[in-house]
């Protein structure tokens, strides 16, 4: 009596395999596609002052108060459910086939990633027994200590950076980022592992240097050149910069002018004021004004909202923000992990004297690269001109003393990382740099300080109590600020 | 199916021999016991031979003459000459005859009825109608006749001077002999059955009708519990008997049109508790049927009742028999009109001291009034002038009827057509109806047309068809969101209380592009939603049914029967250009076409045949092939390249998503009844189930069936035991069974994994459903639902006072239970083989007729019933699951073991050991406690009261419902305490708060808040779920419906058989209620997840007229 089920009970609209190269691809994707309008513009992009809204419902980042929405925890939620499971299928799925060691030791690289981006807003997480529901049965996966996350972390990095072998077959244009190169994403992987190596020098300096100097020797991004950087080609939404997407759809447009942005936002005076008074080129590539109905470039015109706002400021219509035809571009591209990143980290590396190299040498080819990339990345309307690098670099030295070239090198990451908020705000929260003033809004619930990490979805509490309640009596309550294990003060 | 009968008899009475003609055949004997000899023994011995010929045998020789009209007979006394002779002694000998009176006897279908005892009030003289209705008597002028007929009502007429007086006679529902609808459609004598079944007649859904059928049932009928959604004509409904059954899966009951399962699907999924922007109730299957086709509706409520019907059965079964065709005096065509008016009723109660504004100002400039658009922390509200939204100057006076002046009063006009007639062979009835809704919210309308064909014909002697076609058309425009703010126009609750409504009006400005009212775009103009927002509903639906009867032998028969639900429905929501919150605001498109299908295919044998003369055997057994399919393919979009021009094929970014879900469930059963003499009844059932759902796709599951049983007993007591003369009629029932289920969705067994529409490199990603990621789980297995009941009726006092109470145990094991999942396992939800949930209650029917006399009567009816719910068990290790969250997140329905079905769970003050409230130093507001338990949202308590009273040609029916321990989390009542337009957010605003209680280290802690800082206080509040919690109890005067006779007989118009009209009134008082500025019944899914009021349309109050007549 149940002749035919089995091919009754099948999808027809869906097939019973993982393709790994198509489902990476996705993944890649979802990395970075991931709540960018709630996380980029409306906590950490708030938080570290590049955006600005006067109104109640975002301002998480902006004034540190949360009414509604899932402004906290979206980014966590987005995480497991999309970029986690699909890249945990792939690395799964390529383990077994020792002819694909290459893309089993990619897709291990963005694993690492992915599971980074979490930890540093959130600090513990379900890493070791995440996404193990379907092959494990496990559904109320434990949190790890940060501590033990990046541990691992570096190790798979280590680990996939030695398993390249140039003799096998590797990912194909389903990889957007180098399609495949396997030298690349060697760079790659120790550009992560420095990245990770920087994070723990509060925490744990002895680690920070051994596992920066891993990297350094290893080969990290250096160059234009070999940049991670994710290109889109626009059309579908997962194929349009999701954060050139998502600013669009909750605040600016053509359609509302500059004055009547959805969520209320606008680049925040902190920001723009400092490119404005350092002279920095990028301020035209990025930031406008409307002026009867057009984005005006113009330097002398710009000007950000002051976070902390309540309600709207008069001259909100001719304040500045996002250029939708540079930045908010559909096509731009995003700097997944950049040379003037790495060059800062590396100027850095220098200063504390774990290399020996001048500062100063990496510093400067951090901001020139920076600079000369804009154009490739948001087009010839936003290119600037060596000219205008050189003068940039002149008037702004790198100081003599440790902590001046800490603060210099540092802000510049917070203007070159932009807009990769999460990293920016990772930076600031470890270095402290640059030094920003925070707001006091009645009701916001840091005590007027910055907060310091993202809390918990309700569904964590609700449904995964157990685990949740074992992080947070380790890690401690779940609020914006609560530190995370390499933010010691 | 029988119209020959075989018997062999010797030396039994007359009753023993009908008895056993009504089980062997359809017919049923109908008489007064006056007229009959029932106790005269005879022996008969006759074999397939027709049943005139075997009754003539019967009666021959006696005093009985018989009548045989369609199903029935009529046995009569012998006319006699006497009964006409006037000279009886002792009575009125002295007056002469002068008057011969003719007419016509018809039933309420116009049916002519014979056998009527026609007797002059107060003397001997009196006749009886003949086979066509048709009767004479001379009586003299001032006379009063008495009409009576077994199973009907007795009913009065004074001649005054008449010579034609036609009758139409009522039938007695009180009868014992009563006949019900049972599963599978077969027809059982009421006092035959072993479990609860109820029945309520098709007159009782006519006159106020609600456009979703199901509605009407509410307050009906014990344990039938009926959530009255707040989503306007062409919503759909939710019905639930005996308490929730499984926690996931569907909890309403099968639908069932005479005898085959119908399509019960919402379309395109229930409204979600949080959603926005189109969050519209599509409406479902009980939609499309005509309230005016309806002969009864039999409701099976246990298990044990329907278990016949498998694994659809696990929440009782609704039997629907629509009417049919007959041979007819007159035309045979009826006409029922009605018209209401629905009038949107007004719950809120705000505060009117304190107007627009902030920090104790009222709005100085636009800009200011747009960003305080919703909140009401100005000042005192004093007539002075302020600048609004609009920019223009307004008085600053309180506007207290913006809900009058936003909604508009509906009206509902609703017409039915219906032709019958039918000759020796064939009977049909055809029906038309249109009904046409205009709803509260400007330019909402529903229409929808039902044709409907029903015939039944013989063909030879041993083969009968019958069959049902329906077509079904209905359109809906503009339905109104629920939930969450963005396109809602019900956000005009939300107006700050010095604003009027109409200033919106037409809330878009000359390009077209929405005018800004409150800070947010989010909470949309409810103007623009109302006049420039279109949702567009079509569906067509077709159902056919035709069953083939074959009577082998006289004992056996053969039944093919195969149906088909088809509905073709299509949907699409233009959120148009100027939408300020969509991208661009250059709108979106979203849309879905569906097809549901739903076809059975059903043999099924029936056995019948008297064992011995006092033990009766019938069996049955079958197969059913059910294939249900749901094809779905959605369109979205977003932004309108050309602006206004609203076509899926205008849209910078679009996708298309086809979703074909099938599955199929085959099925073989069997019944068996033994019956003994005429007091004990034994019945069993027995059915097994395949699902295609649980059968895994690579062929790693097998537990893919399951088996149903079912046993009950039925003693009538009063046949046996030495009971008073008052006391009628006593049955003593009970029985068990079990019936399960699998589940609704098919592949869910196995992971699959989809293609992304990708305009670069192919994406893959995890199969979604709806949305959102389902873990699949291969070992998944049908569920179990166990049911037990007792039940006892009675009948006393000539049948005026009855009752009918019922114990039932009702436990599901196994359960199939979507939990939510930890979003750290990589998925949203799962299903889960773990659920146990038990249901156990009692139904209480009183029935009573304190006043019967011939001029005036009233029947009473009251229904009480009471659910106890426990969830028993969830996965290991799983103390809880949620099933929904509201708007905001600030409650959300869990299962919880140890508690009710469906707990409302939210977030209170934290509190210290001492009660003091504890504060967070950095925020200064109290400290948000866990989740946990602040509610309950399911009623377990329920009742109705329904009234019949009767004085001559008028009648009046009021029935009054009500539920009692529930609570509703109320989010218009949040965001109206976020605002300032709640009462008590008046506290605070001259002097400020001061705020006491412990800091989280215990120590002691005070806060000031300034009076000007207040509104932080209350916008904070929406962390403390229980401040919105209520309790959701209430009584309400449902319908109201007062009819008048009109008396036809002197009209003689048209060939008028009949003709009333009523007042009719639904909805038109809350009688009792606890919650504040919202109506209890607020629901706006029919999903299961209740509990929640967010700002769904406002409750009506219908009232208006109604007209049937009869040709």
């Amino acid at each position: 009596c149940d002749k035919g089920f089995e091919e009754e009970n099948t999808n027809p609209d869906a097939s019973t395999d993982v393709e790994p190269e198509y489902m990476f691809t996705k993944s890649v994707y979802d990395a970075l596609n991931n709540s960018t309008g709630t996380v980029y513009e409306f906590s950490a992009g708030g938080f570290v002052q590049h955006f600005a809204t006067y109104l109640e419902v975002p301002g998480l980042g902006d004034k540190y108060v949360y009414t509604s929405g899932t402004y906290p925890y979206a980014y966590f939620s987005g995480a497991y459910v999309n970029a986690v499971n699909e890249i945990e299928k792939v690395v799964l799925a390529l383990e077994e086939d020792e002819s694909k060691t290459n893309m089993h030791a990619i897709a291990s690289i963005w694993k690492v990633y992915v599971y980074h981006r979490i930890t540093d807003l959130y600090g513990m997480i379900p890493y070791s027994e995440a996404a193990t529901a379907y092959t494990q049965s496990n559904y109320s996966p434990a949190y790890d200590t940060q501590e033990a996350i990046y541990t691992n972390m570096l190790e798979t990095l280590q680990s996939a950076a030695n398993a390249f072998d140039s003799s096998k077959a590797s990912f194909g244009s389903g990889d957007l980022i180098y399609g495949g190169d396997t030298g690349k994403w060697k760079k790659f992987a120790y550009s992560l592992m420095l990245r990770l190596a920087m994070r723990m020098t509060k925490v744990d300096a002895t680690a920070a240097q051994t596992w920066a100097q891993t990297a350094i020797s290893g080969g990290v991004i250096e160059n234009i050149s070999d940049e991670a950087i994710l290109p889109y080609v626009g059309g579908q939404e997962i194929n349009s910069n999701p954060i050139s997407f998502q600013l669009r759809n909750n605040n600016y447009s053509q359609s509302n002018g500059g004055s009547s942005n959805t969520e209320g936002g606008k680049f925040s005076a902190t920001f723009i004021s400092h490119l404005k008074e350092n002279n920095d080129p990028r301020l035209t590539s990025v930031a406008a004004v409307w002026v009867n109905g057009v984005q005006d470039t113009t330097t002398s015109i710009q000007q950000g909202m002051p976070n902390g706002l309540v309600n709207k400021p008069a001259d909100f219509g001719s304040l500045s923000e996002p250029n939708l035809n540079t930045l908010l571009s559909l096509t731009a591209s995003l700097t997944v992990v950049g040379s003037a990143e790495m060059n800062l980290l590396l100027a850095e590396n220098a200063a504390r004297g774990w290399i020996s190299a001048e500062p100063a040498t990496y510093y400067e080819k951090a901001i020139t690269n920076a600079m000369s990339n804009i154009g490739n990345l948001y087009g010839n309307a936003a290119a600037i001109s060596s000219d205008k690098i050189q003068d940039y670099i002149d008037s702004h030295p790198l100081p003599s003393s440790f902590e001046a070239q800490m603060e210099t090198i540092h802000t510049e990451f917070w203007v070159s990382v932009f807009p990769d908020e999460i990293e920016v705000y990772s930076n600031w929260r470890r270095t402290g740099y640059p030094e920003l003033t925070p707001v006091s809004v009645t009701g916001n619930l840091t005590n007027g300080t910055i907060p310091r990490r993202l809390t918990y979805p309700p569904s964590e509490i609700s449904v995964n109590t157990e685990s949740y309640e074992e992080a947070i009596g380790i890690q401690g309550t779940d609020t914006f600020v609560t530190r995370i294990w390499w933010d010691v003060e | 199916q029988h119209s020959k009968v075989s018997l062999h008899v010797s030396q039994k009475s007359v009753r023993q021999v009908l008895e056993q003609i009504e089980r062997k055949t359809d017919y049923q004997f109908v008489y007064k016991l006056d007229d009959v000899d029932l106790n005269r023994k005879i022996s008969l011995k006759v074999s397939n031979e027709l049943i005139s010929k075997v009754l003539d045998v019967i009666f021959k020789g006696s005093e009985t003459e018989y009548a045989i009209l369609d199903k029935q007979v009529f046995l009569v006394r012998k006319k006699h000459q006497s009964m006409s002779v006037p000279t009886v002694p002792g009575h009125k000998t002295s007056q002469p005859l002068q008057l011969q009176i003719t007419g016509v006897i018809v039933d309420d279908q116009g049916i002519p009825l014979p056998a009527v005892n026609i007797i002059e009030k107060g003397t001997d003289n009196g006749t009886s109608s003949d086979f066509d209705g048709n009767y004479t008597i001379s009586v003299s002028d001032g006379a009063v006749l008495l009409f009576s007929a077994m199973g009907f009502k007795p009913q009065e007429i004074a001649v005054s001077g008449q010579t034609t007086i036609d009758v139409k006679l009522l039938p007695n529902t009180e009868q014992l002999g009563e006949v019900v609808v049972t599963a599978l459609g077969i027809k059982k004598e009421k006092r035959a059955l072993t479990y609860a079944v109820t029945e309520v007649g098709g007159d009782q859904f006519t006159q106020a009708k609600e456009t979703n059928l199901a509605n009407a049932l509410s307050g009906r009928i014990a344990g039938v519990n009926v959530s009255s959604l707040a989503t306007g004509a062409g919503g759909s409904s939710r019905v639930v008997i005996r308490g929730n059954t499984s926690l996931s899966g569907d909890n309403q009951p099968l639908y069932v049109i005479n005898g085959m399962p119908m399509d019960n699907t919402t379309m395109g999924g229930s409204a979600s508790t949080s959603g926005g922007g189109f969050n519209i109730d599509h409406g479902d299957g009980t939609g499309g049927i005509n309230p005016d086709d309806i002969e009864s509706i039999s409701v099976l409520k246990g298990a044990t009742a329907a278990a016949l019907y498998g694994s659809r059965a696990s929440n009782g079964a609704i039997i629907i028999t629509t009417k049919k065709g007959a041979l007819q005096t007159g035309l045979g065509i009826e006409v029922n009109s009605s018209f209401t008016l629905d009038s949107p009723m007004d719950f809120t109660d705000w505060q009117y001291v304190y107007g627009q504004g902030n920090g104790g100002q009222k709005p100085s400039n636009q800009s200011e009034a747009v960003t305080w658009g919703r909140r009401n922390w100005g000042a005192l509200i004093d007539g002075s002038t302020y600048i609004a939204f609009d920019g223009k100057e307004h008085p600053y006076t309180a506007k207290k009827n913006n809900i009058k002046n936003f909604y508009n009063t509906g009206t509902t006009f609703t017409n039915t057509v219906a032709v019958s007639g039918g000759g020796e062979t064939t009977s049909y009835r055809f029906s038309a109806s249109d009904t046409d809704n205009k709803g509260l919210v400007p330019n909402n309308s529903f229409n929808r047309r039902i044709f409907s064909l029903n015939f039944n014909s013989r063909i030879g002697e041993k083969l009968t068809l019958e069959g049902m076609v329906q077509f079904n058309k209905s359109k809906a425009y503009n339905k109104s969101s629920a939930g969450d703010a963005t396109g809602n126009p019900n956000w005009v609750n939300m107006l700050a209380n010095t604003v009027d409504a109409r200033w919106l009006d037409p809330g878009y400005d000359e390009n077209g592009t929405e005018i800004e009212w409150n800070e947010t775009p989010y909470a949309s103009n409810p103007y623009f939603v109302a006049n420039k927002f279109k949702n567009n509903e079509v569906r067509d639906r077709f159902i056919g049914q035709f069953a083939l009867n074959y009577q082998i032998t006289e004992d056996l028969s053969v039944k093919g029967s195969v149906s088909k639900d088809y509905t073709n429905f299509n949907f699409t929501a233009i959120l148009p250009t100027g939408t300020l919150y969509t991208n661009n605001a250059a709108g979106e498109y979203h849309g879905f076409d569906l097809i549901v299908s739903e076809t059975n295919s059903m043999l099924n044998i029936n056995y019948n045949k008297d064992i011995s003369e006092d033990i009766n055997l019938g069996a049955m057994v079958g197969g059913n092939i059910r294939k249900y399919k749901n094809e779905q393919t959605s369109f979205d979009g977003t932004q309108f390249i050309i602006p206004f021009f609203y076509s899926f094929t205008n849209l910078v970014t679009s996708t298309t998503i086809p979703t074909n879900k099938h599955l199929t469930t085959n099925s073989i059963f069997a019944s068996f009844d033994l019956s003994y003499k005429n007091f004990l009844y034994f019945n069993a059932t027995a059915r097994e189930d395949w699902f295609s759902t649980l059968t895994a796709s690579d062929g790693s599951n097998s537990n893919n069936s399951i088996f149903y049983p079912s046993l009950g007993a039925g003693f009538i007591f009063s046949e046996v035991i030495k009971l008073p003369e008052w006391f009628r009629y006593g049955k003593l029932r009970g029985s068990w069974a079990q019936v399960g289920g699998g589940l609704p969705d098919p592949y869910t067994l196995n992971e699959s994994y989809t293609m992304v529409p990708s305009s670069g490199e192919p994406l893959q990603q995890v199969t979604q459903v709806s949305g959102q990621r389902l873990l699949a789980n291969s070992n998944l297995r049908p569920y179990t639902s166990t049911t037990y009941e007792f039940g006892i009726e009675a009948k006393m006092f000539d049948n005026r006072f009855g009752f009918d109470i019922a114990y039932y145990n009702k436990t599901t094991t196994d359960d199939i239970v979507n939990a939510q999942l930890p979003v750290t396992t990589g998925y949203e939800y799962t299903y889960f083989n773990v659920g146990k949930v038990e249901n156990k209650g009692v139904e209480i029917t009183l029935d009573g007729a304190p006043v019967r006399s011939d001029s005036f009567s009233w029947d009473v009816n009251y229904n009480l019933a009471y659910n106890d719910s426990k969830v028993l068990q969830l996965a290991e290790g799983l103390s809880t699951i949620s099933v929904a969250s509201s708007v905001g997140g600030w409650a959300e329905i869990h299962h919880e073991v140890g508690e009710p079905f469906g707990v409302i769970k939210g977030y209170t003050m934290l509190r210290d050991d001492d009660g003091n409230i504890v504060y967070d130093t950095s925020s200064g507001f109290p400290v948000k406690s866990e989740l946990k338990k602040i509610g309950n949202s399911v009623a377990p308590l329920s009742m109705g009261l329904n009234n019949h009273f009767k004085y001559k040609n008028f009648s009046l029916d009021v029935l009054i419902d009500g539920k009692f321990g529930n609570d509703v989390f109320s989010v218009l009542n949040v965001y109206a305490t976020r605002f300032g337009l709640s009462k008590r957010t008046l506290e605070g605003r001259e002097e400020g708060l001061t705020l006491t209680g412990v800091d989280e280290s215990g120590n002691p802690y005070t806060n000031y808040i300034p009076s000007t800082d207040i509104r932080s206080y209350y916008q904070n509040m929406k962390n403390y779920s229980d401040h919105f919690i209520y309790d959701g109890s209430f009584v309400k005067l449902r319908q109201v419906v007062l009819s008048y006779n009109i008396p036809v007989e002197k009209l003689k118009l048209f060939k008028l058989q009949s003709a009333s009209i009523s007042f009719i009134a639904r909805n038109l008082a809350l009688l009792y209620s606890k919650t504040d500025n919202f109506d209890p019944e607020s629901s706006y899914t029919n999903g299961n997840a209740q509990g929640f009021e967010s700002f769904a349309l406002p409750r009506t109050r219908s009232y208006g007229l109604n007209l049937k007549l009869k040709f």
